[in-house]
């Protein structure tokens, strides 16, 4: 045996072998709690982050959709048609520089090799205008932005669908109906824009309207910064049955219920973590009045009482550090299972994104938790081997 | 003395001895007479009542727990009755156990045991747990870790309490020799007539008091 610290070490594996069906029940409930929270925590983590993200679009701009929209973030997922003609009269609002229409359908149905997952989202978008949506995302290299031309019916996919897929560039695709041909993928890290299929509006309007009369959103770009607020007010006011947001705005309708499910989730957690120590602190004591004459014995033949300390929050470490990696690793692969389950995407294609589902920081942060949790729940039980009396200890009884 | 609820127990009553360096000191008494107490007081385990313990000439009373720990690690060694190894490690390894709180490196450690270990005749058992030997091998293991240190004092509580007669026989001369030997001083609490009759000094502990044994 080595220094006092690894011996110390060694007596706690030993003393956690020594019973083990207490410490794998121990274990296994610590794991247990462990895995929901990384599962609960991951999904939470991924959708609130992917929502956030769709604000990042159109910041700065005035988002306009049809009074009594449901909006998330930048696109309205339900309900509001506008007519096409409502784009010249807000290019008219004083303070609008430019109007771009779109027409945004999250679950577009495509048909490639396997049936597309609901989560994906087709924005049509003039010709011309792409970056109005990417910004500077560029397409990967071969690949172009779809024609001006309706009529040759291209799109361009993100990268997740593409490799989902199978797509490149020329691939053929099924949509509504109709045959499409895939001329660019972008390539973007972004979570939206990796399911997105872009194509032009006229395109999309057939595709959706069966005419090219209808859109669902416009975007507004101010003359100049700062105006935002001003723009989006004249736009209400002249123009009848819209509803002008600002970024602001489109921040104020869904962050709340962010707030809300993270606040939910951090309770939840807190709530499991709570019962692991619970847990710990529990079968520590107990195993602190089984050897009482083990510590006295060491107190006798002159052991510090750090080392009796450190015996006892070693212990409950330990079982926080193996219930936590079990429970991460069980955790994660019940979060892919989750991502898996509501995107319709087979487990396959997750194993290789395991980090995008729940990525190494989070790992680290709940490990660290899991233990520090546990370490706190050693405390009461090191603090009551040490206040026993030596002359009572010794005539303990195994 | 101690509280037992509302009741008071005076386990040592009026207790003066001296102990004189390379003695072999017996005490011999019924159980319950306090002779359990005595040596843990006086291996300040425990702390009187009233009175004082004079540990080399100093007034232990004055110590701390954490200098009265560190006589008991480095001047001290315990054999209880019961053994007392820790059940999850090997005989080598409860030996090294002192050396290592007394903070020795880790080659010297394990020579060290090692040579204990012989001494006392477990040449071919360092690697058994304590549930893998005999009681008399698990006294011997005690008794070698109590020799750890090179302690001044070895207190023995009962140390053929739990052994058959020959082999307390074979404690009581390694305890002897140890006396002899290395004139470690030694206290023995016993029912055992055979340590009574070999020590150098015998006291009789009754309710508590204590009286020196002078063979009348």
């Amino acid at each position: 045996m080595e220094g006092l610290a690894t011996r110390i070490t060694v007596m706690c594996l030993r003393n956690l072998l020594r019973r083990r069906f207490r410490t794998s029940l121990c274990i296994f409930g610590v794991s247990l709690a462990t895995i929901f929270i990384v599962a609960i925590g991951a999904t939470t983590t991924n959708y609130t982050t992917a929502i956030r993200e769709m604000n990042i679009f159109f910041s700065g701009d005035v988002v306009v959709v049809a009074e009594g929209a449901m909006v998330i973030q930048a696109f309205p997922v339900v309900g509001g048609n506008l007519p096409v003609s409502v784009v010249e009269k807000i290019n008219q609002v004083e303070g609008v520089k430019k109007a771009v229409p779109m027409l945004v359908r999250f679950g577009f149905q495509v048909e490639a090799v396997i049936q597309l997952a609901p989560t994906n989202i087709s924005i049509g978008i003039p010709p011309g205008n792409w970056s109005v949506l990417v910004g500077h995302t560029p397409l990967k290299p071969g690949g172009n932005w779809p024609s001006a031309d309706p009529d040759k019916k291209e799109v361009v996919v993100g990268p997740a669908l593409a490799k989902q897929y199978d797509l490149a560039v020329s691939s053929k695709v099924k949509g509504e109906n109709t045959n499409l041909t895939v001329v660019g993928i972008l390539d973007t890290r972004s979570a939206l824009l990796s399911r997105s299929i872009i194509l032009p509006l006229k395109l999309a309007q057939r595709l959706y309207y069966g005419h090219t009369m209808w859109i669902n959103m416009v975007v507004a770009e101010p003359e100049e910064e700062g105006i935002q607020e001003q723009v989006a007010n004249r736009i209400e006011e002249e123009i009848e049955g819209l509803e002008a947001l600002t970024t602001h705005e489109r921040h104020e309708i869904i962050e709340p219920l962010l707030h809300d499910v993270e606040t939910w989730t951090l309770g939840l957690s807190s709530v499991l973590y709570l019962l692991s120590m619970i847990l710990v602190t529990t079968v520590a004591m107990m195993n602190v009045s089984e050897r009482r004459r083990d510590f006295a014995t060491l107190d006798a033949i002159g052991a510090p009482k750090s080392a009796i300390f450190r015996m006892v929050i070693t212990e409950a470490t330990l079982i926080g550090l193996l219930g936590g990696l079990a429970g991460i690793l069980l955790g994660s692969i019940a979060a892919i299972l989750i991502a898996s389950f509501y995107t319709n995407i087979p487990l396959s294609m997750f194993f290789f994104d395991l980090f995008n589902i729940v990525s190494p920081l989070f790992m680290m942060k709940i490990l660290a938790s899991t233990v520090a949790v546990s370490c706190v729940a050693g405390v009461i039980p090191a603090i009551a081997a040490l206040r026993m009396n030596i002359s009572e200890g010794l005539r303990s009884e195994y | 003395m101690y509280r037992l609820g509302a009741s008071v127990i005076v386990a040592v009553n009026k207790v003066s001895l001296e102990i004189k360096e390379a003695t072999f000191v017996s005490i011999a008494g019924p159980s319950g007479s306090g002779k359990t107490t005595l040596l843990n007081l006086i291996g300040l385990n425990d702390r009187p009542t009233s009175g004082k313990v004079f540990f080399k000439n100093e007034d232990t009373s004055l110590l701390s727990d954490r200098e009265r720990r560190e006589i008991r690690l480095r001047n001290i060694g315990f054999v209880f009755q019961t053994f007392n190894l820790l059940p999850t490690l090997t005989a080598l390894e409860n030996v090294e156990l002192p050396l290592a709180l007394a903070k020795i490196p880790p080659k010297p450690q394990r020579e060290k045991a090692i040579q204990l270990l012989e001494a006392v005749g477990l040449t071919g058992r360092l690697q058994h747990r304590p549930k893998e030997l005999s009681t008399g091998e698990m006294q011997r293991v005690a008794i070698a870790r109590a020799l750890a240190n090179n302690p001044f004092l070895i207190l023995a509580d009962e140390p053929t309490g739990e052994l058959d007669s020959e082999t307390g026989c074979e404690i009581i001369k390694l305890l002897l020799s140890l006396c002899r030997k290395h004139k470690t001083t030694v206290v023995v609490a016993t029912h055992d007539e055979r340590v009574a009759k070999a020590s150098d000094v015998k006291y009789s502990m009754r309710d508590g008091m204590i009286m020196r044994d002078v063979g009348l």
